[in-house]
């Protein structure tokens, strides 16, 4: 940091107001994308583990893997292949969401009492009624709150796929710490927290408006 | 579990085999179309294997069962299911979904309209004796005093199964809850069937040591409360003055109420009036005779 330059030049905040705008975009895209790939991968693998349970092993022992894998090593090993890209970013991205989501889906739709499946299917529903109509609804509030997790722990690692050249947030971290600019690092890191805490409350939102039998008074 | 409209429903040589465990041992039983019967016995005696026999939630291996003469093991079980009622004690209600939408579930998998199934849910919430417009929307975590809620329910259903004679098998193992709703009460032990008669007879002529065990050493007093004052001799009429602290007793009484309020008074017996027509007197050595003589109902 140059001397005498203060923590944060808020005429430099003032002259970059549409470039924050512009990555706080990048970020929230990236996010999306993977939460919405990792989603749908995760739901199909659950169902998967869900059918023929000897495979849950296998599931989130190689997720588990992929989780474990430092983000950086992850995206440096995908440049031969990718390249500095949105794919290579989205890769990662997605790689680290599957665990927590596969993990809460298959134990939320396991939680189900076995009493209410039971009712299901006494009553005349088919499997895959009881599975949409049934077991998913009342897994709602654990699916999201592995969906909350998710969105959390990818918002942090969005700030690394600036490194490929992806922007978000992390554009001003690396922008921080390649000029010793206290500000733009400022920007990037308390960026990213407050998308965070935003896009959780807008999960318990959504959360709340799904499964309306959980608040009704 | 409750069978359309009068449909008998007749288990024949059934059995369930778990590996080396036999569940339900060659068992042969009729639940008679528009009644309720009612399986009992101790934890693992076979009763729940049976009764989800009949519905296909377990497949027998080996007997018939049969609804109306027709063989359930030769239908499509899910179909077979959506035509008989089946209601698990502790869940009752689906909590996601509200009480019309409970109520319209079968219905709903049948393939009703809209328009059909909010008419079938609202006339079945009348029937129950619930506001539609009031509860058709709310969650059943929002209906209040859950208990008081569950036994106007199960009033309710047991007069809408005597007024429209649905055949109904449940299982307890609560036995006074056996002998106050069961036409016909089935005692199991260990898969196979011991008893299956009318509760009056089950308590005056148990088959064996084990069913008399089973339905308590109580059993006396139990078939107290399924006998009437009406139906036990009587003293003739003594002048009233000589009764006096006497409780006044109606021929719909059952002997267990008449009892208690004999053995509270001073006077031991009891004045038995039909509005304004006094019948006689009876007395504890009245009701001894009839529990040692009555032919069970």
């Amino acid at each position: 940091m140059t001397p005498g330059e203060p923590l944060i030049r808020w005429d430099w905040l003032a002259s970059h107001v549409g470039e924050i705008g512009q990555r706080v975009g990048e970020h929230l895209e990236l996010t999306v994308i993977a939460v919405a790939v990792g989603f749908v991968v995760a739901f199909v693998l659950s169902l998967v583990a869900l059918r023929i349970p000897r495979l849950y092993g296998p599931i989130t022992w190689t997720t588990g893997i992929l989780y474990t894998i430092p983000s950086l090593a992850l995206f440096a090993l995908l440049i031969p292949y990718t390249g500095l890209s949105l794919l290579s970013a989205e890769i990662g991205l997605v790689s680290y969401t599957l665990l927590i989501l596969i993990r809460n889906i298959v134990a939320g739709v396991r939680g189900v009492p076995a009493e209410v499946r039971d009712a299901a299917r006494g009553m005349g529903y088919t499997d895959r009624q009881i599975l949409w109509r049934v077991e998913l609804p009342l897994a709602l509030a654990v699916i999201f709150a592995g969906i909350r997790v998710a969105t959390i722990t990818t918002i942090g690692l969005v700030t690394v796929t600036a490194l490929i050249g992806q922007g978000g947030m992390g554009y001003f971290i690396l922008l921080g710490i390649q000029l010793f600019f206290s500000t733009a690092l400022i920007v990037g890191a308390l960026g990213s927290v407050i998308l965070a805490v935003l896009a959780d409350g807008s999960l318990v939102l959504v959360q709340r408006a799904l499964t309306p039998w959980t608040h009704a008074r | 579990m409750a069978a359309r409209r009068g449909a008998t429903v007749e288990l024949r040589e059934v059995t369930k085999r778990y590996g080396d465990t036999v569940a339900v041992d060659h068992l042969s039983l009729t639940a008679p179309a528009g009644r309720i019967t009612v399986l009992i016995g101790p934890s693992g005696c076979g009763k729940t294997t049976s009764l989800r026999m009949v519905n296909r939630l377990i497949e027998p291996t080996s007997g018939e069962i049969l609804i109306d003469g027709q063989n359930v093991l030769k239908e499509d079980p899910t179909q077979l299911r959506r035509r008989i009622g089946y209601v698990i004690q502790q869940v009752g209600l689906f909590p996601h979904r509200t009480i019309g939408q409970n109520v319209a579930t079968v219905p709903e998998l049948l393939g009703w309209t809209a328009t059909r199934v909010r008419a079938r849910v609202d006339e079945l919430l009348s029937l129950i004796g619930f506001d539609p417009s009031r509860m058709r929307d709310r969650y059943p975590a929002q209906l209040s005093g859950g208990e008081r809620v569950r036994e106007r329910l199960q009033n309710e259903f047991l007069q809408l199964q005597r007024a429209q004679g649905i055949t109904v098998i449940f299982v307890t193992h609560d036995i006074d809850e056996a002998i106050k709703l069961g036409d016909r009460v089935a005692i199991m032990r260990a898969g196979k069937l011991v008893q299956f008669a009318p509760p009056g007879e089950l308590l005056a002529k148990p088959a064996d040591e084990f069913v008399a065990r089973f339905v308590g050493s109580d059993r006396g007093l139990k078939r107290l409360a399924l006998l009437t004052v009406g139906g036990a001799d009587l003293d003739p009429p003594v002048d009233p003055s000589r009764l006096d602290g006497a409780p006044v007793l109606a021929p719909s009484m059952t002997l267990r109420d008449a009892l208690a309020e004999m053995l509270a008074s001073e006077t031991q017996v009891g004045m038995v009036r039909d509005g304004d027509r006094y019948l006689g007197v009876l007395t504890l050595s009245h009701i001894g005779r009839l529990l040692r003589t009555e032919k069970p109902k």
